[in-house]
């Protein structure tokens, strides 16, 4: 595991690509994020902010990059994106932690906006609260009036990305996202039959949950 | 990591070949397992089976084996010449940068063009506005070739109702079928239209020391971690290294071909791994770059005595780029497919293949069955939702959950037509991360591609009513803005006024200068050209081992 986490730090140095928001005809449309300013960290610093925001997923400690207002309310944005119901959601995910990792590396040329968004949002609520402290409904309504701008489109792709990205990404914790819509994507190859409708050609279970 | 033999800058080597992708491999094989001392130049990393990971936010979110997008491959696009062409958010010319090219990353899926592939232009007559044409070689010059493949690096598959002759069967069964082949067998038989195994460049079987698929399921744009993926990485380039005659020089990146007093190619000039400018002389250049790099770089090679770049006295350099145009309907069905386990394709159709006038337009296309955005979440999740469901909330955690295992695709390919206004120029402003003008292309489709499209979306539309879809979607037709099939820039042909190589490869204006990729296709077959690109490629290597042998190079 070590061996491969060190190999995804070297590729993430040198992958220069940080216009990260954008995927061919994202369903949203998102508009391309501006700069081509390298992130510019020397792979030790990254090991080490990465190895330290996972630490701190599995403690429970501070974020690196986030506050933690920050970070609550981010938190409570994703998780009215894929909320806890009688499933795990962006919460028990821990997404918010794949954030934390991303701002300080692939995606930290996208932590202002992510600010600048957060602040907008928090203005706009009355009095000492924030985001994460108002109800749920409150917050549904809140992000619906912003769902067409390019700061709800980052806090939805990320939530994505982190519910659904490798585990050592900071978030999907335990498989959660994988194990929600039935992916088994950790586990390798596969024998036939792989589905309900292939079994009944193939014969055998169809390893259907 | 280096190859074994290192060949000295200054000494001409016999072949430099630019590029070490579906034809740079093969013609690194065969040449240097022929005897020629060969340089093979590849921008990318030297990645290897073990380095390949499931990792889909790397791979397919941050495009790792693709340059990693418009951070260092940065290109531009533009529909139509009058527009300025924009940096998009994903690059518009997709192909992989890593030792073995876009035979890497590629779904494998491996159909042989048809005999009618080669000579529509003579069936059909012209097709006005279009550079519409025959192939100057016919199926059954290349059919030896299409056997060489399948025999040489790996295919698996069976012969289907509509396949042109093959002199010699398939070395491997077909991979079995999955949920989505056995719904589209299904819905064929009562439409009364015919499905066939899907040809795959993926191993079933044990072949040549390679093992065979472990159906892991990360085909479509990962590399493949035991090397069942007919690669030539896997396939060809060991080879070629073990015969002592070619080094393969990773990361490094070539600017330019140089021509010497006598207009023959002389030198290929690189950027190296750490930035540096280095020259390695050769008695001869194939570049096999691919339909847009090829282009890039016989622009960039512009001189005195080549002012409008290097073999293009045509002015077809860049031009007629040919994409296939694509229909998409998802499905989601009552039960699991799983289909996101094995393989992408197990069965297509072809009966829509040869163009029909009753339609009313030119085309033809094939259609498969797949899982297309379904096989990995984030591409789910960002592509493959149904357009009726909310895009956050409960009732999108319940729509992932159900449908990722249940939802499948249809998709229609089809032909391209050749156009002067469809072509990979260089960017005036906008470089890439060495320096080197970026590519730029112009691309929208002819009419009768997006009414092919639209044909084969409605005939994918009744597919999945006739497999008893719970729910099924079109997604919109529209003109495409990139792909990963790049054809037809520096076509082949017998007339050096209106083709870049002849039927040999042979840069019509440079005798020593050979290209070969999907750059010299005629016309754009059907929508999956690796198997024909890799044809041409050992075809290739046979004339020019010939003419070598001739002292004719």
């Amino acid at each position: 595991m070590r061996s491969l986490y060190v190999a995804y730090l070297y590729r993430a140095v040198n992958m220069k690509n940080n216009n990260d928001l954008t995927r061919r005809r994202f369903l949203l449309s998102v508009s391309a994020v501006s700069g081509t300013m390298l992130v510019r960290l020397s792979a030790p610093s990254l090991l080490a902010i990465t190895q330290a925001a996972c630490t701190a997923r599995d403690v429970g400690a501070a974020f690196g990059i986030l506050t933690d207002g920050e970070a609550a309310d981010i938190a409570a944005i994703a998780a009215r994106i894929i909320p806890t119901t009688d499933t795990p959601g962006a919460t028990e995910a821990g997404v918010i932690h794949f954030f934390d990792n991303a701002f300080a590396a692939q995606m930290a040329n996208n932590l202002e906006e992510a600010r600048k968004g957060l602040e907008a949002l928090n203005a706009a609520i009355s009095g000492d609260r924030t985001f994460a402290d108002i109800s749920a409904d409150e917050q549904d309504e809140r992000l619906r009036a912003i769902e067409s701008s390019a700061f709800f489109k980052l806090m939805w792709q990320m939530t994505i990305y982190g519910f659904f990205a490798m585990s050592e990404y900071g978030g999907n914790k335990d498989h959660v996202g994988w194990e929600l819509i039935g992916f088994k994507g950790h586990q390798g190859g596969w024998q036939y039959p792989f589905g309900h409708y292939d079994a009944q050609i193939h014969g055998g279970s169809d390893d259907v949950e | 990591m280096s190859s074994s033999v290192t060949f000295d800058t200054r000494t001409p080597v016999d072949f430099a070949i630019i590029g070490s992708g579906s034809a740079g491999g093969i013609l690194a094989k065969e040449l240097s397992t022929a005897g020629f001392d060969v340089v093979v130049f590849e921008q990318g990393p030297y990645r290897k089976a073990a380095d390949f990971r499931h990792d889909e936010l790397a791979v397919m979110m941050r495009e790792e084996l693709m340059g990693g997008g418009n951070g260092r491959n940065r290109q531009t696009f533009r529909h139509f010449e009058h527009q300025t062409a924009t940096t998009p958010g994903d690059i518009p010319a997709w192909y992989a940068q890593t030792v073995g090219g876009a035979s890497v990353h590629f779904s494998a899926n491996f159909w042989r063009f048809r005999e009618v592939d080669f000579k529509e232009r003579s069936l059909l007559g012209p097709i006005s506005g279009t550079n519409f044409a025959d192939w100057p070689i016919a199926y059954e010059e290349l059919e030896p070739y299409y056997t060489r493949v399948d025999w040489e690096i790996g295919v698996s598959g069976a012969p289907g109702p509509f396949d042109s002759p093959r002199s010699k069967p398939f070395p491997m069964p077909p991979m079995p079928v999955k949920s989505s082949g056995v719904l589209m067998d299904r819905a064929a038989e009562k439409l009364g239209l015919h499905t066939q195994a899907e040809p795959l460049a993926i191993l079933t079987k044990p072949f040549n020391g390679r093992a065979p698929c472990i159906n892991c399921g990360y085909c479509m744009f990962f590399g493949c971690e035991v090397g069942a993926k007919s690669s030539t990485l896997a396939a060809m380039i060991p080879l070629a290294e073990a015969s002592g005659h070619c080094e393969i020089r990773a990361e490094s990146a070539v600017f330019r071909i140089e021509t010497d007093a006598k207009g023959r190619a002389s030198e290929v000039l690189y950027f190296d791994p750490a930035g540096n400018e280095q020259a390695q002389r050769a008695k001869a250049v194939i570049v096999c770059g691919n339909g847009a790099e090829t282009p890039r770089l016989l622009l960039m090679s512009a001189s005195e005595q080549h002012r409008d770049g290097l073999a293009n006295s045509s002015g077809y350099v860049g031009r007629n780029l040919m994409f296939n145009a694509h229909a998409v309907v998802n499905s989601v069905f009552d039960e699991p497919l799983n289909d996101y386990k094995g393989v992408q394709v197990t069965r297509i159709i072809h009966d829509f293949y040869e163009s029909d006038e009753k339609r009313g337009f030119y085309g033809g296309g094939g259609i498969d069955a797949r899982p297309l955005w379904s096989a990995t979440p984030i591409f789910h999740t960002l592509q493959g939702m149904p357009p009726d469901v909310p895009t956050w909330g409960a009732a999108f955690k319940d729509a992932l959950a159900h449908n990722f295992t249940r939802q499948m695709s249809w998709v229609g390919s089809t032909t391209s037509l050749a156009l002067d206004r469809n072509n990979i120029t260089l960017d005036p402003a906008t470089t890439d991360a060495w320096g080197r003008p970026a590519l730029r292309v112009t691309y929208h489709d002819h009419d009768d591609d997006m009414a092919m499209a639209n044909y084969l979306q409605d005939r994918c539309a009744e597919l999945s009513d006739a497999a008893g879809a719970a729910k099924s979607w079109r997604r919109p037709v529209t003109p495409l803005s990139d792909s990963a099939h790049l054809l037809g820039t520096c076509r082949m042909g017998d007339d050096p006024a209106s083709s870049v190589v002849d039927r040999d490869h042979r840069s019509h204006d440079v005798p020593n200068l050979f290209i070969c990729d999907g750059s010299s296709f005629v016309t754009s077959g059907r929508g999956q050209p690796t198997m024909t690109i890799m044809a041409l490629a050992f075809r290739a290597a046979d004339r020019i081992k010939a003419a070598a042998a001739a002292d004719d190079i």
